[in-house]
């Protein structure tokens, strides 16, 4: 039984480790959320894109199982990290993490972006981004809620799944959005909300998956994933409700470690990501929208997309200072 | 002879030893995680949360507590039903209510839902006939409870069902011949047998809802109901505060160690142990009546919300995921996984169970019982992070070393469950037999493969079943391993519903939960079959 345990145990080595020996090129260790770097994601395809650009350097994606463990990971490993670039952190972790003071200046112009705001982040590069909103079906709802006013007038049976602002990162844009929209009000949104909220789940995909089984009416997630039931069903039923107070963006991004020892790759490897053969990977495969124009190169599904005539914003500053508050804030309203 | 006068036990010294030195060695283990948390913690900064402690200690003991007592008399009604009752296909029901446990709960909770939710299959079949709707039972404390008691009833209920099968023949056919009733029965042959799972169980079940952390949150409906867990898995991801994550980790250690020191101190010893034949007895009308509605009223619940799993996921996407290497590549770790961590638990659990039944000393008894729970009171994520950094700190590749943590720590994982199962039969033997063992002189081996094995063959095979299952998946420690070749089918799983692939990841639990019965229905029967062959 010991030998078997033990012939069981080489057999797996064997099986897992094999990747990490083969290399010789040029090696760039990229940390991301583990969706990102999933066969449907858009890891694959920007690995085979970039390694075959490079001129012979190997791209090795590393997945945490959510883009604030890549950080932490991070943390945790100092200057010893292997990781020469994170990818996937977002505008609401990004304050904090420039805080840490482990990475580099990207120092790419980045002029073509297509942003709803201009971008003057001098260390991470935006690759992606959508706006915060609720998804509801049309084949259920004929008049979604145009604002949290309408939506908190709806009937206690209307209900909404959201996420938990501790453990998920749409949760906690959920909490700047209020407070973009609101101020000091989000308090009293809160609680008007509370009626509504069937539960606060763990995972986007849990509250998600409650709406499409139809328990809840609508879903905090964003106004680009109709997109994938377009093109993944056909499905048009999906749609984003439209908030007249405006919405906040979450917009993603990568950065270069200061310990690297491949400035220069990883540097051409956001370059890449931000051209337009890496933007065009991204789209249908992480479901957002490009931050650069594509063109024709946009799939159609993207097109017709409403898009909120209104973008909030919330500086990193206030976010750092702040964001515990308005999450205790928000988890005594609801309570 | 030194023996002590007051006791019929063999002397087994290096049971005792080998049973210690491995709790020793748990025991350290969960020290070195924690410290190595608050050493790294010195270099890090974080906020400090600020959680109200003592009302979440309130909200979830309430929750474990109701939770605990539900499963233990469904799962105890379910067992007696179950072992009187003779029906065909009866043991894929038993190896369906089994199977509830293993799977992923995020999957049971979502089967639940599509039969008790507000879309799910009895709302609409209510509101199409009666043009009523049955509300929303599915959410809030009641929901918890419900998703629980799935999980957790159905779990003791396979555990009750083994002992109550392993009453020796003798005894019921004494009890036929003096025409117990249905109740004089249960009182005077079953609940002995019975009693010594009871405080194993209770500790397991608490410790899981009292850990419960995804359910929790799925359908508690607000941050009302709440666990520790969810506030250290805070600490660590959100606001980096690892000496608060390691206080609350002690908090919750500390609180799981009373229940389980109660447990192990409580436990009695099981009085009776035979090779598990099919039991001959014939109750009352009555009597079968009042089981075939507890059947059908657990199947209602347990079984209809497994089945839509099984539903959902074989209607739709099937063929998409067959169809994938990288699917066939997490079946393979998985399969290795499961075989490597199954095997080591039965090390493990042996050789705490062995220890335990060595000693009559109730100090003794109770440090070699703890340990098995070891992983139920440590907080996944705090885990995950000490594993980590000890590994990092040991020097070694993490992505070498991931595949080994995995397996150490799916056997803890499946430790406990494993004690439930092998814990009470072996100290029956060694209560019941201990006698002849001594006055024969048998070596601690010869014990082993002529006495326990052969009576404990049954068990061995549902314990493996149960740690195979368990081990099928749990990734939860690996979180910052950094695991992108490196999959198994439930990580597959959640991989797809966080890329939106709902009908992929429905199809993948289907095939884990069919995996699971078939595992569940065959490996118990084949390590019997070896069991008895060897002699």
């Amino acid at each position: 039984m010991v030998k078997f345990t033990r012939m069981a145990l080489a057999v797996l080595t064997g099986l897992f480790a094999a990747p990490a020996f083969a290399e010789e090129a040029p090696t760039l260790t990229i940390y991301t959320y583990d969706g990102f770097a999933s066969e449907w994601g858009p890891g694959p395809g920007l690995k085979a894109g970039f390694e075959a650009t490079c001129g012979g350097c190997v791209v090795n994606w590393i997945a945490a199982d959510s883009s604030i463990g890549t950080l932490r990971r991070v943390q945790l490993e100092g200057d010893s990290t292997p990781a020469d670039i994170i990818v996937g952190l977002d505008t609401a972790t990004a304050g904090e993490a420039r805080d840490t003071g482990l990475f580099l200046d990207h120092g790419l112009a980045l002029t073509d972006l297509t942003l709803p705001e201009p971008w003057t982040d001098k260390q991470f590069v935006p690759f992606d981004y959508a706006h915060f909103a609720f998804m509801y079906d049309t084949d259920k709802i004929t008049t979604p809620p145009k604002s949290f006013e309408e939506l908190i007038a709806e009937p206690a049976s209307f209900k909404i799944a959201i996420q938990d602002p501790r453990s998920s990162t749409p949760g906690f844009g959920l909490v700047l959005w209020v407070k973009a929209a609101y101020g000091d009000r989000a308090p009293e949104i809160w609680k008007g909300l509370k009626p509504h909220i069937l539960t606060i789940t763990r995972d986007w995909s849990e509250s998600y998956n409650l709406f499409l089984q139809g328990e809840a009416d609508m879903a905090l997630s964003y106004t680009t994933s109709p997109t994938y039931h377009i093109v993944s069903d056909g499905d048009h039923t999906i749609k984003a409700a439209l908030f007249e107070e405006g919405h906040l963006a979450q917009t993603e991004v990568a950065g270069i470690l200061k310990s690297s020892k491949h400035p220069e790759l990883a540097k051409q490897f956001l370059a890449y990501l931000t051209s337009t053969a890496g933007q065009k990977i991204i789209p249908t495969t992480n479901w957002m929208l490009p931050v650069i124009d594509l063109g024709a190169d946009l799939d159609a599904s993207f097109e017709g997309l409403p898009q909120p005539t209104k973008t909030l914003t919330i500086t990193d500053a206030d976010i750092k200072a702040h964001g515990q508050d308005w999450i205790d804030e928000m988890l005594a309203a609801v309570q | 002879m030194a023996h002590p006068l007051n006791t019929s036990l063999p002397q087994r010294p290096l049971r005792v030893a080998a049973g210690t030195g491995l709790a020793i060695a748990i025991a350290a283990l969960i020290a070195l995680v924690l410290w190595a948390i608050l050493d790294a913690a010195t270099g890090a900064t974080g906020r400090p949360s600020r959680i109200d402690i003592p009302h979440l200690l309130r909200m979830t003991s309430i929750q474990a507590g109701l939770t605990t007592v539900i499963s233990l008399a469904v799962g105890m009604a379910l067992a007696w039903a179950l072992n009187r009752l003779r029906f065909p296909g009866r043991d894929l029901i038993v190896g369906l209510f089994a199977s509830a446990i293993v799977t992923p709960g995020m999957v049971v909770a979502f089967g639940m839902l599509s039969i008790w939710g507000r879309n799910g299959w009895i709302n609409q079949t209510s509101e199409a006939l009666f043009g009523v709707s049955i509300g929303n039972p599915a959410f809030g404390l009641s929901g918890i409870l419900f998703a629980h008691v799935i999980l957790d009833g159905a779990f003791a209920a396979r555990i009750m069902l083994a002992r109550l099968d392993a009453i020796p023949q003798p005894r019921l056919k004494t009890g036929q011949s003096l025409d117990l009733t249905a109740w004089q029965r249960f009182s005077i042959i079953d609940w002995p047998a019975l009693r010594g799972t009871v405080p194993g169980l209770a500790a397991i079940i608490f410790l899981l809802a009292f850990t419960s952390f995804p359910i929790v949150l799925l359908l508690g409906g607000g941050p009302a109901n709440q666990t520790l867990e969810v506030a250290i898995y805070a600490a660590v991801r959100q606001d980096f505060d690892l000496v608060g994550a390691v206080r609350l980790a002690l908090t919750q250690i500390a609180v799981c160690a009373l229940v389980i020191s109660a447990a192990s101190a409580l436990a009695p010893i099981p009085t009776s142990l035979g090779p598990s034949i099919a039991p001959k007895w014939s109750d009352r009308l009555g009597a079968s009546i009042v089981q075939w509605i507890v059947l059908v009223l657990c199947t209602i619940g347990f079984v209809l919300p497994l089945a839509s799993v099984l539903f959902d996921g074989l209607l739709n996407g099937l063929g998409r995921v067959l169809s994938q290497p990288a699917f066939w590549w997490a079946t393979l770790s998985s399969l290795l996984i499961g075989s490597a961590s199954a095997l080591l638990t039965l090390v493990f659990a042996l050789l705490l169970a062995m220890g335990r039944g060595a000693t009559a000393n109730g100090v003794a008894r109770t440090m070699l019982g703890i340990p098995a729970y070891a992983y139920l009171a440590v907080p996944a994520v705090v885990l995950s992070l000490g594993f980590f950094l000890l590994v990092r700190d040991a020097g070694v590749s993490t992505s070498i070393a991931a595949p080994f943590v995995v397996v150490v720590a799916n056997s803890l994982l499946a430790l406990p469950f494993a004690m439930a199962t092998l814990g009470p039969p072996l100290e029956a033997i060694a209560r019941t037999r201990g006698k002849l063992i001594r006055s024969l002189g048998i070596s601690g081996w010869r014990q082993f493969s002529l006495i326990e094995y052969p009576l404990l063959g049954k068990d061995i095979g549902v314990m493996l079943a149960l740690a195979f299952c368990f081990s099928l998946g749990d990734l939860g420690v690996i979180a910052l391993f950094g695991t992108q070749d490196f999959q198994t089918l439930p990580l597959m799983m959640f991989r797809a519903l966080g890329a939106y692939r709902t009908n992929d990841a429905a199809a993948i639990a289907a095939l884990l939960l069919i995996g699971t019965i078939v595992v569940f229905v065959g490996l118990p029967r084949l390590i019997e079959r070896i069991a008895h062959a060897v002699r």
